[in-house]
């Protein structure tokens, strides 16, 4: 807070410091009433009251009604007149949770750490009481939400509407996740790969903007990619292209979590740079692997070049196949920055030095790990913006997905 | 009988890690209700050790015994590989232990930094309110803490948010060891999601943590470790990246006897595959 609050300079910019910490405080909490907010920013009470009261006006802001201890209240909360869209990340070990109004502008967001295989009933239901009460901090009603966009992590099928292929997110097989969605919900829900949101988001909003034939490569856990083919997402025949983790690099190689032998995941997937690392550090996550080999510990700087190494080697035979311009690396174990990306870099390059074009570019995803989060956000605003309509037939909603 | 950790039947560590805290065969008995018999537990810096079981299984107990609240009858307690005694909370905290009780045990009248630092106020002439102030903010933003405000007495908060800083203020003072009872029992989704991620906070700052709880899906969220304590015994530690639900569900209810050290096993070393160039 300290440094927070040393605003130099004339009084005009410090009002607009002032107001941008306002909108700052508003938007980390949901929704905050007016002695909270001066609590919060450390502003008095006034400029409080007078900041709110211009930027309700210019609709950045709106103000309610509220009670606080007995008293009365005015509840502050984001501006959201044209509806709220809803993006949700189910990983292998992580639930993300975002409410946005149209523009994608997140005006309430929840993330939480998930156990291994758990079960989709479980975790729909909870997103369900987590989706009640974020509508409830941001002071809106349950018709002001429009839409849903799920982002598994998983690959999907197109047809069924289920994950594509067993093994991966074990809790999830066999349902068809985006009715289970919806009859929790009772809103309209598009499911999607996680990697092919990212790739849309970051193709909308991030590292991948203008480029119109690219990829982006997850690296988390497990290992995945979008594909954007003449600006739109390529999903294949049944829906599961991008499977990148899943590509044979050595055959009869060690065992996959999907029962292929060899797979890029089974040999530089989160599990297999833990497992490397196993005999030195036990007990280790991947989020430490990151921390210590930043800090400069050389097996974990090691295990995650041997990873950028492997991923590389299959980067390079997508990018012959496909030419993408450029390619962004996602998911957690990007964090490690040139630890990863220089690695993969070297492989590509050396790989298609003898190209007349240049290497695909190889860069970190501007959205970090909430890509798959905006990008779920951008179908459903899509959606709603597409069809103010909420009643769509089953097999169209699939056509759109 | 004994049950050693994981870190195998030997005892000398195979990888030179000193756990923070260790009990060694701590007993227990309430008259003649003998709540632990031989218990061992090793708590290793930066882990979240899960501790579960059945209602009466000797949880609170155990962190009751390390909390100072009661005394062990046998056993020994390392802390750092030297011996200790805690015959009392101050003891206990004295070590570096701190403890956060299922009723939190906050002031409701007070504000956040006043309860923060109860009993340990900043004072130079006279309450140095300023720089309690700053310091707790700095504090609840490590942890990430959604607190709107410090000023505001405890009453006025949700129910994630007082936990926010009851654990907050265990980590007053900078303990080696923090160990939560129920931290999620009766908190609402949205805040359990919060101390979820305000225990991964803990565990990237480097404290031991010591998790009491009964929802499988929290423990299996967060936890490193898992140990099972069946009639005040120990009665299985698994890694938690190793086991699944319906294998802490079957040694909870006993279907399964862990009361054996489990060997570590043992991993060849995985194949390294080169590059293809």
């Amino acid at each position: 807070m300290a440094d927070q609050r040393r605003t130099p300079g004339s009084q005009t910019s410090l009002r607009e410091a002032n107001r941008g910490r306002i909108v700052d405080a508003v938007k980390k909490h949901g929704g905050l009433t007016q002695v909270e907010l001066a609590g919060a920013t450390g502003l008095s009470p006034a400029t409080v009251s007078n900041i709110v009261k211009e930027l309700s006006e210019s609709g950045v802001l709106s103000t309610s009604k509220s009670m606080r201890s007995g008293r009365r209240a005015q509840y502050v909360t984001l501006a959201h007149a044209s509806g709220l869209v809803c993006g949700i990340h189910f990983s292998q070990r992580h639930l993300r949770v975002a409410l946005a109004d149209a523009t994608l502008t997140v005006v309430s967001e929840h993330e939480m750490p998930l156990a291994r295989d758990h079960r989709s009933d479980n975790e729909i239901r909870r997103v369900g009481m987590l989706l009640s009460d974020m509508l409830d901090t941001v002071s809106a009603e349950r018709d002001e939400l429009l839409a849903v966009g799920v982002a598994v992590s998983a690959p999907m099928d197109a047809a069924s509407g289920m994950v594509a292929r067993p093994g991966i997110l074990r809790g999830w097989e066999g349902i068809a996740i985006a009715d289970a969605v919806e009859r929790a919900l009772r809103v309209p829900v598009l499911v999607d790969n996680s990697s092919n949101l990212s790739a849309f988001a970051e193709h909308r909003l991030g590292a991948l903007r203008g480029q119109d034939d690219a990829m982006f490569l997850e690296v988390s856990d497990g290992i995945g990619a979008g594909i954007i083919m003449g600006g739109r997402g390529y999903r294949g025949a049944s829906g599961s292209a991008g499977e990148f983790g899943h590509m044979v690099i050595v055959e009869n190689g060690p065992l996959c979590r999907c029962g292929n032998l060899g797979c890029l995941e089974a040999i530089a997937g989160g599990d297999a740079i833990l497992g490397s690392l196993k005999n030195r550090y036990p007990g280790l996550k991947l989020g430490d692997v990151i921390v210590r080999a930043m800090a400069g510990d050389d097996a974990c700087i090691r295990a995650i070049a041997d990873a950028g190494t492997h991923i590389g080697v299959a980067a390079a035979n997508v990018a012959s196949m496909f030419d993408p311009i450029r390619m962004v690396v996602g998911g957690h174990l990007a964090r490690a920055g040139e630890l990863l990306l220089g690695p993969i870099r070297q492989v590509v390059d050396r790989s298609l030095a003898s190209r007349l074009a240049p290497a695909p570019e190889i860069v970190a995803g501007q959205l970090g790990p909430r890509a798959a989060l905006m990008g779920a956000l951008g179908i459903a605003a899509d959606r709603s913006s597409t069809f103010p309509v909420v009643s769509v037939s089953p097999d169209l909603r699939t056509a759109l997905g | 009988m004994s049950v050693a950790a994981v870190d195998g039947p030997g005892g000398a560590d195979p990888l030179d890690r000193v756990p923070v805290l260790s009990m060694r065969g701590i007993s227990k008995s309430f008259g003649k209700v003998q709540a632990l018999t031989d218990i061992h537990l090793d708590i290793f810096p930066g882990e979240v050790v899960a501790i579960v079981g059945d209602n009466g299984a000797g949880k609170s107990t155990l962190v009751k015994i390390l909390a100072g609240v009661h005394p062990a009858d046998a056993g020994e307690i390392e802390f750092e590989r030297a011996p200790v005694a805690i015959p009392d909370p101050t003891a206990s905290r004295a070590l570096g232990i701190a403890t956060v009780f299922q009723d939190l045990a906050l002031c409701d009248n007070l504000d956040v930094v006043a309860n923060l630092f109860l009993g340990r106020e900043i004072t130079r002439t006279a309450l140095d309110e300023e720089e309690m102030e700053r310091e707790a903010w700095a504090l609840l933003r490590q942890l990430s803490a959604r607190i709107p405000s410090v000023r505001v007495p405890i009453a006025a908060l949700s129910g994630g948010q007082r936990q926010t800083v009851a654990i907050a203020r265990s980590l007053i003072g900078d303990p080696r060891v923090v160990i939560l009872d129920e931290p999620t029992a009766a908190l609402g989704v949205a805040q359990t999601a919060e101390v979820l991620n305000l225990i991964e906070r803990l565990r990237e700052r480097g404290h031991g943590v010591v998790l009491i709880s009964h929802n499988m899906a929290d423990v299996q969220a967060v936890a490193d470790r898992i140990v099972v304590l069946r009639l005040g015994r120990n009665n299985g530690d698994f890694l938690a990246a190793d086991v699944g639900y319906e294998d802490i569900i079957a040694a909870i209810t006993g279907a399964t006897e862990h009361a054996r050290p489990m060997p570590e096993p043992v991993y060849p070393a995985p194949r390294r595959i080169g590059p293809v160039a």
